[in-house]
């Protein structure tokens, strides 16, 4: 299909002042007279950091652009909520499979064909999942725009989900059942969930009979489940407008369900924990990763951003938080420790890690517990809480100085649910946050005993007490 | 009658911008009195600024003995001066709403501060004061020693920690063995521990003075502010007189034999399969270096490529297989072929299938499909590459810390979109030559773990 790319007032400008640009829409345009168009209703939300113009299209995607005309690239990002927790019981690695196969081949292209035909335009285009949201984005020259969303909408009518693609999937999928056994990370990720949630979706994971029992017609199926119209948010930013851009996304949707049934994942509460011993696992490494998690707070939690600008002070802010200035530079004990907060929407916690060398993980630890204890006790000072509150507000824009940036940002804002006006809104709510509020928040969450610290390396001295800590390590 | 006449203003900007914008993209150089270098780069979609201090200096004009101490002295560098306190600097650029790191190569060191554009001259104060002024004393508990500690924690982190990059060190060792990149840019454990003050005294010594670096200000100012604000800071730095900038840089000899080296871990459960060929330098030889991008593009540069849909799709030996060659160190760096096998897959099945592929290209050379395909792609990641302003400030930074020219920047796109079919495959074919050693690297599981097959030596 063609594509309206530019309106004619747009064209006309463009053949009389500058020729170059979207030349390669000009003759689509000849074919759409422009009082047949319906019109679009655009608000426009001017803010400080993006003016971002919103809209439904005719076909009822909503869409948040914001247009960038000084690079003549676009980049469109689509997310639906549900996804790996919404794998059937027994079949986990499907929602995987589904985003892997996104762009294996469709229509009359076979996976080769689709992917040189990606190459020839210069885009890119790609699907995943994590645990609660699916999610598709393209980028392109605007120049390739037109012909660009024609493939994406190919791939969301016609995917072939070819045995030959289907079965590279299982293979990688095999080949990842072993290397993850060796992997730190996903080793403590392991030992968290079967120690705090064993039972619950979020720690499902795929296993060699969950691969065997994987047929292409099942990812079909639930492809057409995961990717549905009425829970369809787009985000966009680019060299583009409202008018040129909603056709596209209608073609690209045109074939999606109006809607689906997916399995609710259900919340979860962070355990008490009984007993505070450090969890080991065993990896043959010089170094011991340490991870620590604990009880976090939720986005629409009064608190939030209490702990989020608290988070700064404990070990958010690179070398102006205290696990830092401890562990790192006095102690020389890591190359880097770090805590954030996770505000899942049926999951929320607040976890650190840091790497040191096995001979110095005791210590780390301890040290690790040592300022958490003194959050509890005696909180932030004023003046930690003052250069919390300046970084974290003068800091923001950095966050804004890319396309990619901000329609990253904006799909974080959509998926949160927080407001069309959060990026305005959200440094008087950091600035709003008082000492007393820090102190409290400090000494309900970063208690040691509420944590549960895992250790995958050889650690030595976990059970070394707290007081010899600081000593033994410096002296290596 | 509203929307159009939005329509239409959105349609004049649109349109006014972009061609002004291939301009407003191009960036300013000049040179302070004291010969410092320039370059801005305007970038004025967001009110923020990346501003960068490069030196010509990296791991590669180490003595012997001393391997690490660039990229020790580089976090040296975060640490106290005549006027600031340990940890001030960090403090300062953080209560401004900045973001602030380093990184060594071997050819260059860099440090560079993301911030709301009002603070460009608070930044430029504190890289120019440590220029001049930094302080490294011999308390042992200070913070060379403590930094010294970080690093050796950094190094187990990012080397020993992980099989496939120990392996890796060891490969590049000997393909540079006798060269300036022999040792690996973050050091030997040993010569890292052994590191002094006085060491890192005398490296800011001399490498650290203006006429031995390069000011890169990528974001939303202008040519004109950043020269006022340069001249107010940098500019009042006297060169020490002891940047010589003698680079130790020479051609890599080729390799004389070829040989295997073989690396076991426990932690390895994938097995994996790389040759490494002497390759070319983008600074050395340009032309020759984008034509074997392009080549190598075609040969293993994604799922499209030769390697990937003869070996993994259609063979089904390996379940990755691709070729790359690092092209951006000022010498020569290694072409190479990589692969990992399949369940099951010999290592010598998995070598002959892909050495199959590649002489099937230097017999018959590529189509003239195929290589346009390829070098639209590379030269499209130079639009692409705009949309950030630390990569804009990076590929500027680079280049000239390289000795080259921000033209060369410029012209990349033209450049690689006119590279024949006839130099694609003329400088695959010399890479890959028949009377050319390589290092064959195999990462492997322990033997008592390892298949039968996959032990072959």
């Amino acid at each position: 299909m063609k594509i309206r790319l530019v309106s004619p007032f747009l064209l006309a400008a463009s053949l009389s002042a500058c020729a170059y640009f979207h030349p390669a829409s000009a003759p689509a345009v000849v074919e759409a007279p422009a009082a047949e168009a319906p019109a679009l209703k655009v608000d426009v939300h001017k803010g400080d950091f993006a003016t971002i113009q919103q809209f439904v299209t005719p076909g009822g995607a909503s869409v948040w652009l914001v247009s960038e005309p000084s690079i003549p690239i676009l980049s469109v990002d689509m997310a639906w909520e549900g996804g790996e927790a919404a794998d059937p019981k027994g079949l986990e690695g499907l929602g995987d499979a589904v985003g892997y196969l996104m762009n294996e081949g469709a229509g009359d292209l076979d996976s080769l064909a689709f992917q040189t035909r990606m190459e020839d335009l210069n885009m890119s285009f790609g699907c995943d999942t994590s645990n609660d949201w699916t999610s598709c984005s393209a980028s392109m020259l605007t120049e390739n725009a037109s012909d660009a969303m024609d493939l994406v909408a190919t791939a969301f009518a016609e995917p072939r989900f070819d045995e030959g693609p289907f079965e590279r999937f299982r293979r990688e999928q095999q080949v990842g059942l072993e290397t993850r056994e060796t992997s730190a990370g996903y080793l403590a990720w392991r030992a968290q969930v079967q120690a705090l949630y064993s039972d619950h979706p979020y720690a499902r994971e795929t296993s060699a009979e969950s691969l065997a029992a994987l047929t292409p017609d099942l990812v079909r199926e639930h492809m057409h489940k995961l990717m549905v119209k009425d829970r369809l948010l787009v985000t966009a930013v680019g060299d583009i407008t409202p008018e040129e851009l909603a056709p596209m996304i209608d073609e690209v949707i045109a074939s999606l369900p109006e809607s689906s049934d997916l399995a609710e994942t259900p919340d979860l509460t962070f355990p008490a924990l009984d007993a505070p011993a450090t969890a080991e696992v065993d990896l043959p490494q010089p170094q011991t990763l340490v991870q620590f998690i604990g009880p976090g707070l939720q986005r629409d939690d009064p608190d939030f951003f209490t702990a989020y600008v608290l988070n700064y002070t404990y070990g958010g802010g690179g070398f102006e938080s205290r696990l830092m200035k401890t562990l790192r530079v006095q102690q020389g004990l890591t190359y880097g420790v770090y805590t954030g907060l996770n505000p899942g929407k049926h999951f929320a916690s607040w976890s650190g890690s840091g790497q040191t060398k096995n001979e110095s993980a005791g210590a780390f630890i301890n040290g690790i517990k040592a300022e958490m204890e003194d959050f509890v006790a005696n909180g932030v000072t004023e003046e930690e809480l003052d250069a919390a509150k300046a970084y974290l507000t003068g800091s923001y824009a950095l966050g804004f100085d890319s396309n990619a940036k901000i329609a990253g940002q904006m799909m974080g804002v959509r998926q949160e649910d927080l407001g069309i006006d959060y990026f305005d809104t959200r440094n008087a709510m950091v600035n709003a946050v008082t000492l007393d509020d820090v102190n409290r928040v400090a000494k309900e969450y970063l208690d040691p005993s509420k944590y549960y610290f895992i250790a995958v390396g050889q650690p030595q001295g976990l059970d070394a007490p707290a007081e010899a800590a600081p000593e033994t390590a410096a002296s290596e | 009658m509203k929307r159009i006449l939005t329509g239409g203003l959105a349609a004049l900007a649109l349109c006014a911008l972009p061609v002004s914008a291939e301009e407003a993209w191009k960036p300013t150089t000049f040179s302070l009195d004291n010969g410092m270098q320039v370059v801005v780069v305007p970038d004025h979609r967001a009110p923020v600024v990346t501003h960068m201090v490069w030196y010509k200096v990296g791991s590669s004009d180490e003595v012997a003995g001393k391997s690490g101490i660039a990229h020790l002295f580089e976090h040296v560098m975060f640490q106290q001066t005549d006027k600031l306190a340990p940890g001030e600097f960090d403090e300062i650029v953080s209560r401004n709403g900045g973001q602030s790191n380093a990184f060594t190569s071997w050819d260059y060191t860099a440090y560079f501060e993301r911030v709301a554009k009002e603070q460009l001259g608070t930044m430029m104060g504190l890289e120019a004061d440590r220029m001049v002024n930094l302080v490294i004393d011999d308390d042992p508990k200070g913070s060379f020693i403590s930094e010294r500690d970080v690093v050796k924690e950094e190094r187990r982190q990012r080397i020993d920690n992980n099989p496939g990059v120990i392996l890796q060190e060891q490969v590049l060792s000997k393909l540079w063995a006798g060269h300036p990149y022999e040792i690996t840019v973050i050091g030997k454990m040993d010569e890292v521990a052994a590191l002094s003050p006085e060491d890192g005294r005398s490296f800011y010594h001399e490498y650290y003075s203006p006429e031995n670096a390069i000011l890169v200000v990528a974001g939303d100012v202008t040519p004109e502010e950043v020269r006022t604000l340069a001249e107010e800071t940098y500019g009042k730095i006297q060169p020490t007189g002891t940047a010589h900038n003698h680079r130790k840089w020479q051609n890599v000899p080729l390799l004389t034999q070829t040989e295997t080296m073989i690396y076991r871990d426990p932690k390895v459960r994938q097995p994996s399969w790389s040759r490494y060929y002497n390759g070319v330098s983008e600074t050395r030889t340009p032309r020759e270096a984008l034509a074997l991008d392009v080549g190598l593009e075609i040969l293993g540069g994604g799922m499209t490529s030769r390697l990937y849909q003869s070996v993994v799709e259609q063979q089904k030996l390996a379940i990755d297989a691709s070729s790359y060659a690092w092209t951006d160190l000022h010498d020569e760096g290694p072409a190479v072929l990589s692969a990992s096998p399949a369940p099951g897959v010999s290592m010598d099945d998995l070598e002959t299938a892909v050495m199959a592929q590649v002489q099937k290209v230097l017999d018959e050379g590529f189509t003239d499909e195929e290589v346009v395909r390829a070098r639209n792609k590379l030269a499209a990641t130079a639009i692409y590459a705009r949309d950030s302003q630390s990569t804009m400030a990076n590929v500027f930074g680079s280049t000239l810390a390289l000795g080259g020219t921000v033209e060369d920047v410029l012209s990349y796109p033209e450049r690689m979109k006119s590279i024949t079919n006839e130099e694609a495959i003329a400088a695959v074919r010399k890479v890959f030559s028949p009377d050319r050693h390589y290092i064959e690297a195999q990462l492997l599981p322990p033997e008592d773990e390892a298949p039968q097959d996959a032990a072959a030596e």
